[in-house]
């Protein structure tokens, strides 16, 4: 019995990788979420999250994109761009 | 035989046919098929029981027929229709007291006998009901009726049922004539008498459903409102991925009506293909039989008797409506996430987060990820309900590749005994 819940036990940790994928985390994210939630060992998530990695090469390398192209433009840059352009925007309505 | 009869009979065929014109709306021919009733002999030779039962006794059956198909079925069988004569009648009271009417009385049968077991099963009876007796009586009446009757009891297996079903669809449910069923059953072990019994069973089967599904299809309505109020849309506005939305509603407990994914549209706890009189699986017990790997639900509650897992009936019958309960979780996950790799290219996923900027929310600008309120409901789901789908459906690691890799790393049990982090 222990092959089979194991078995569940490391889908059941799939499934819960492939929620934070949808929050769009990066694996250190997800590993601090599936271990303060759900109590997951750290080392199990990630080990699990690259299994998965090497099985869907593409789908992760397309994530990874994503990712890089989110730091390529930090948190602060985007904030300040969208305030400047709110602020032309009221300066133009103001004229 | 008196001579009195032929008299009688022109008398009584007259008023017979009359009441029958008004109460069935058709008219009969009466010279032939309505002899001396008193004589049950000479009826019974004359009424043509191959439809009914492939004996000929001495005892007229119990034909429960609602009218609408009686009046469908007349058409055809003229001869039956000399059963219906005998309410109006009170001659014929102590040998064919059959009482069909428009307001559905029940069927009394004729015999003393077949009274007691009608009674015996009026458990099954629905006094309420438009319709007749149950289809029971059939088998009382196999079993009261001496032993001449070879009338095989039937079965209604899963297949058969679906059969049924499929010819009900077909024909339409208003329309479904037992006659027209049975032709398109194709089944042979069957009387029209069968189909029929089992068709008002449905009927009433359904419409009791019906109720129950409109109650339940209100009550996750409500709750999926509730839901979003609570998780789906954060404090900034930001929603998750329209498509994300409602999945935190669906990690409320499970609803009590036999729903085990509660989807927020067009719930529907039918059990369309369920045979009533088998047993059923209770749905409280589905997540205890959730297999290794993920099947639908509807595949984990594939006990013998509750055998739909295939929702293509139940669309049809309802003109289209949504599909049926347990894979309605699958679908709605699943148009989302279909061909991942496209659903999240990276131009998508910027564009998700941009509008959050600048919006001057609680959350600090810096702050992209997800609430934790989200995260813990979305990883709580998974903790409380297993057998849900994956969200993604990513190609899952082989189980063997995990645990080498894991015991490379010193995790010997998986899953680990002792608690982690």
């Amino acid at each position: 019995m222990a092959g089979s819940s194991s078995a569940s036990y490391i889908h059941m940790v799939q499934h819960m990788i492939e929620k934070c994928l949808i929050f769009h985390m990066s694996k250190e994210e997800c590993v601090e979420a599936l271990s303060k939630h759900a109590n997951i060992t750290p080392v199990i998530t990630s080990t699990v999250w690259k299994e998965l990695e090497k099985e869907n090469k593409e789908f992760f390398k397309a994530y990874e994109e994503r990712q890089s192209k989110q730091e390529q433009m930090s948190e602060e840059e985007t904030n300040q761009m969208i305030q400047k352009i709110i602020s032309d925007s009221s300066k133009d309505s103001d004229d | 035989m008196s001579a009195l009869s032929p008299a009688r009979n022109s008398t009584r065929d007259d008023g017979e046919s009359e009441f029958l014109a008004t109460s069935c709306g058709f008219t009969i021919n009466t010279e032939e098929d309505f002899p001396e009733f008193t004589d049950h002999g000479d009826l019974l030779d004359i009424i043509d029981f191959d439809d009914l039962f492939s004996v000929a006794g001495d005892v007229l059956p119990d034909l429960e027929m609602d009218p609408e198909v009686l009046a469908g079925e007349l058409s055809d069988h003229m001869n039956t229709s000399s059963t219906i004569t005998t309410t109006s009648t009170g001659s014929q009271g102590e040998t064919n007291k059959k009482g069909i009417s428009g307001k559905g009385e029940e069927v009394i049968s004729k015999r003393d006998l077949n009274e007691t077991l009608v009674a015996e099963t009026v458990v099954n009876y629905d006094r309420k009901r438009k319709h007749s007796s149950s289809g029971s009586t059939k088998n009382n009446r196999i079993s009261s009726n001496e032993g001449k009757r070879k009338v095989k009891k039937v079965d209604w297996t899963p297949e058969l049922h679906r059969r049924f079903v499929e010819a009900v669809e077909q024909l339409g449910l208003e329309k479904a004539v037992p006659s027209r069923i049975l032709e398109l059953m194709g089944v042979h072990c069957l009387t029209r008498h069968n189909v029929a019994s089992h068709l008002q069973k449905y009927r009433s089967h359904r419409k009791h459903l019906l109720a129950r599904e409109a109650e339940a299809a209100n009550w996750t309505r409500k709750r999926h409102i509730y839901g979003l109020d609570s998780t789906g849309a954060n404090a900034n506005g930001r929603n998750k991925n329209g498509w994300l939305a409602p999945a935190p509603t669906i990690g409320f407990p499970t609803p009590p009506p036999a729903a085990v994914a509660s989807p927020p549209v067009n719930h529907h706890h039918f059990r369309p293909l369920h045979v009533w009189g088998h047993p059923t699986v209770d749905p409280s017990v589905m997540p205890h039989v959730w297999p290794k790997h993920l099947p639908p639900p509807s595949t984990a509650m594939a006990t013998p008797p509750f055998w739909l897992s295939d929702t293509s009936y139940w669309p049809r019958i309802h003109n289209g409506t949504t599909t049926y309960l347990p894979t309605v979780a699958t679908r709605f996950r699943a148009p989302p996430v279909a061909g991942i790799p496209q659903a999240l290219p990276p131009h998508h996923m910027v564009h998700n987060y941009k509008p959050d900027h600048g919006f001057g929310g609680p959350r600090s600008p810096v702050d992209l990820h997800p609430s934790k309120e989200s995260v813990d409901a979305a990883i709580g789901d998974v903790l409380t309900r297993p057998w849900l789908p994956l969200p993604l459906g990513l190609k899952p690691p082989t189980v063997d590749g995990v645990i080498t890799e894991l015991h490379r790393h010193g995790v010997s049990q998986v899953p680990p005994a002792a608690s982690c982090a």
